[in-house]
């Protein structure tokens, strides 16, 4: 092998190594892109005037209209957080459903669905789900590790149901790659594939899961009735619930009728949320007293996502220059298995990747490697690899040891529930989430009809 | 030790300053918002655009995310991959820290420094303007968002790589 795809690999590698070490993830992108290009450079495997690029490829980030959706979608979702909008819709929506057996298990699965459409952010919702649900799951006498694992799938939910950041980030990158990969076959007026198409698309193998997440609940409940008992409601049964549920459901209307009628931008139909939430918050609370706490977290939110963005940005500037992405595109091309094979190995590269990486990392990472050879290949809609990147990509939240969800959860969870029972109730739900990546696979259908019929792609 | 209580008061000032800069970029979340929010007003309701509104909300964003990136290091905002550094000892952890800032992070944003700041003085050079007629004549101040990033970074860098020092001499405050 030629030098400088040697030092590509030794890059993949160094970056993993030096990323266990626990310095901040960005910046050891960054610095082990850098230490490689110094080494290439003197080798004289690559030039590091190629690093010229970096201010303009950073100006580049900065400048993105697409990515200005992220800190609107955040400040959205913190502003609902902190000002317990959720709160209050969960704890109605228990009391709805309480008195079945497995009730409060199907109205976290719900009120995730629902967060999940309105926020869009995992960790929000898991930790208002975690400081909710679990202490009064476990006071009824829910199985510690079926509850842990519930609220920890219903949260991650906000990862793939749009609006949803990741679907943000994962749109513009593969934007990005599905015009590399048609100009590189000569193709002068490119397709776009924009995040209104990878939200139309999300949402059916969304609602997939919300389906097959209350199967299992229902199934448990069945074959196992002592793990979910049923309440014994005290006050009033469903007290509000309309009223609980008028706020995430006018957000919802807002935002996705908006984007999925072509009528505004994922960025307005943000704007539009992120103003709807702090109406609604401003009902239940005085908003001068909301207003810095939600600003200075969304501020340190969406820094670290660019940061990550930017740590990225020279790592494939590096990668490139030593020509990983060549022998990238060779090997998966010489896969056995054509495209089946191609594709089997970058959905099993990104689910192990999710056991050290967090879902931006990795699309920020992986996406312009391998997303260019990909979309080159016959019968690959770039929707559908969208989509079936999202839901792997919603395995990387969950599974140990650094699922951000079990993290968060970890955090907020009461003392009786144990790292164990978090890692031992999340496999069944990982299980499920690989399921759905499954029928995905085989019935693309589930993510390409909505853009289809709204965008006639 | 009055070297150690300059070093301190040192890591202390460089805090001080980036936790100032990025509560102050904090409120560019608000700018963003609520400028965004009329350009759909004017857009949907008005039927007018405006670029120069537009490439304000821009610069609003840019600049919150680069500005406030320092600050959100001291913080512990920025992502780690914690597998061992959650579980590892006080001493372990200052020595990924202090190799990290050393290592990783000033490599990186003095590089960055040395490449843009002709970036940015090519801009300054022709008071770049946008390229929209009606857009921002403000493409210089903008760019040179990236030098005074990579400043407020290393000065971060340099101030945690002091703290992972005095928690491996075992003195200081423990607070990084």
């Amino acid at each position: 092998m030629p030098l400088p795809e040697t030092l590509s690999i030794l890059l993949i590698v160094a970056v993993i190594a030096a990323l266990m070490a626990g310095y901040p993830v960005a910046l050891t992108l960054a610095g082990v892109s850098l230490a490689l290009a110094a080494i290439g450079h003197a080798l004289g495997a690559m030039n590091f005037s190629i690093l010229g690029a970096l201010p303009q490829r950073i100006f580049g980030v900065m400048t993105n209209d697409v990515l200005l959706a992220i800190p609107l979608f955040i400040f959205m979702g913190v502003m609902l957080e902190q000002s317990r909008i959720a709160e209050t819709l969960l704890e109605r929506m228990g009391r709805l459903f309480g008195s079945l057996r497995g009730g409060l298990g199907y109205s976290v699965v719900l009120v995730g669905a629902l967060l999940a459409a309105s926020t869009g952010i995992v960790g929000a919702t898991a930790v208002t789900m975690g400081l909710i649900m679990l202490p009064a799951m476990l006071r009824h006498g829910y199985d510690p590790r079926l509850a842990a694992g519930t609220v920890a799938a219903s949260a991650t939910l906000a990862q793939i149901i749009p609006p949803s950041t990741v679907l943000v980030v994962l749109g513009d990158q593969l934007n990005n790659s599905y015009q590399a990969a048609q100009l590189a076959e000569g193709k002068f007026a490119p397709n776009v594939i924009s995040v209104s198409d990878l939200f139309a698309g999300a949402i059916l193998p969304g609602l997939l899961l919300v389906g097959l997440y209350l199967a299992y609940l229902i199934a448990v409940a069945w074959l196992r009735p002592a793990s979910c008992p049923a309440v014994t409601t005290d006050g009033p049964p469903a007290g509000g619930i309309l009223e609980a549920l008028l706020a995430p459901i006018l957000l919802i209307a807002a935002v996705l009728g908006s984007i999925l009628y072509g009528v505004a931008t994922p960025t307005e139909a943000a704007s539009v949320g992120a103003v709807g939430a702090m109406l609604l918050a401003w009902r239940k609370a005085p908003l001068g007293a909301l207003l810095r706490p939600v600003a200075e977290k969304t501020t340190q939110i969406t820094s670290m996502i660019f940061l990550i963005l930017i740590g990225a940005t020279l790592f494939s500037l590096v990668f490139r220059a030593l020509g990983g992405d060549d022998l990238v595109q060779r090997a998966l091309t010489n896969l056995p298995g054509g495209v089946d094979g191609a594709l089997l190995a970058v959905m099993l590269a990104i689910f192990l990747l999710g056991f050290v990486m967090d879902a931006f990392e990795i699309v920020f990472v992986v996406v312009p490697i391998v997303a260019p050879a990909l979309l080159k290949m016959p019968g690959v809609d770039p929707v559908w690899l969208g989509i079936m990147m999202a839901v792997n990509l919603q395995t990387s939240y969950m599974h140990p040891p650094l699922g951000p969800t079990l993290f968060y959860l970890r955090g907020v969870a009461p003392p009786e529930i144990t790292t164990r029972h978090i890692y031992v109730g999340i496999i069944p739900f990982v299980a499920i989430q690989l399921f759905a990546l499954l029928v995905l696979w085989f019935v693309p259908g589930l993510a390409t009809a909505l853009p289809h019929a709204f965008y006639g792609r | 030790m009055c070297h150690h209580r300059r070093m301190d008061e040192f890591a202390g000032q460089i805090d001080r300053l980036t936790r100032a800069i990025g509560r102050a970029a904090a409120w560019l979340v608000l700018a963003v918002v609520l400028l965004q929010f009329a350009l759909v007003v004017a857009r949907y309701v008005l039927g007018f655009g405006s670029i120069w509104l537009t490439e304000t909300v821009i610069y609003a964003h840019a600049s919150l995310f680069m500005l406030a990136a320092a600050w959100t290091l001291q913080a512990g905002g920025h992502v780690r991959v914690d597998v061992f550094y959650a579980e590892a000892a006080p001493r372990t952890r200052a020595l990924v820290d202090l190799v990290g800032a050393l290592m990783l992070l000033l490599p990186f944003t003095l590089v960055l420094f040395w490449l843009s700041v002709p970036f940015a003085a090519r801009s300054w050079a022709v008071l770049e303007r946008s390229q929209e007629t009606s857009g921002l004549p403000f493409v210089y101040l903008l760019k040179t968002v990236i030098p005074v990033f990579a400043v407020l970074m290393a000065l971060q860098g340099v101030a945690q790589a002091i703290r992972a020092v005095r928690r491996l001499q075992g003195r200081g405050d423990a607070a990084s």
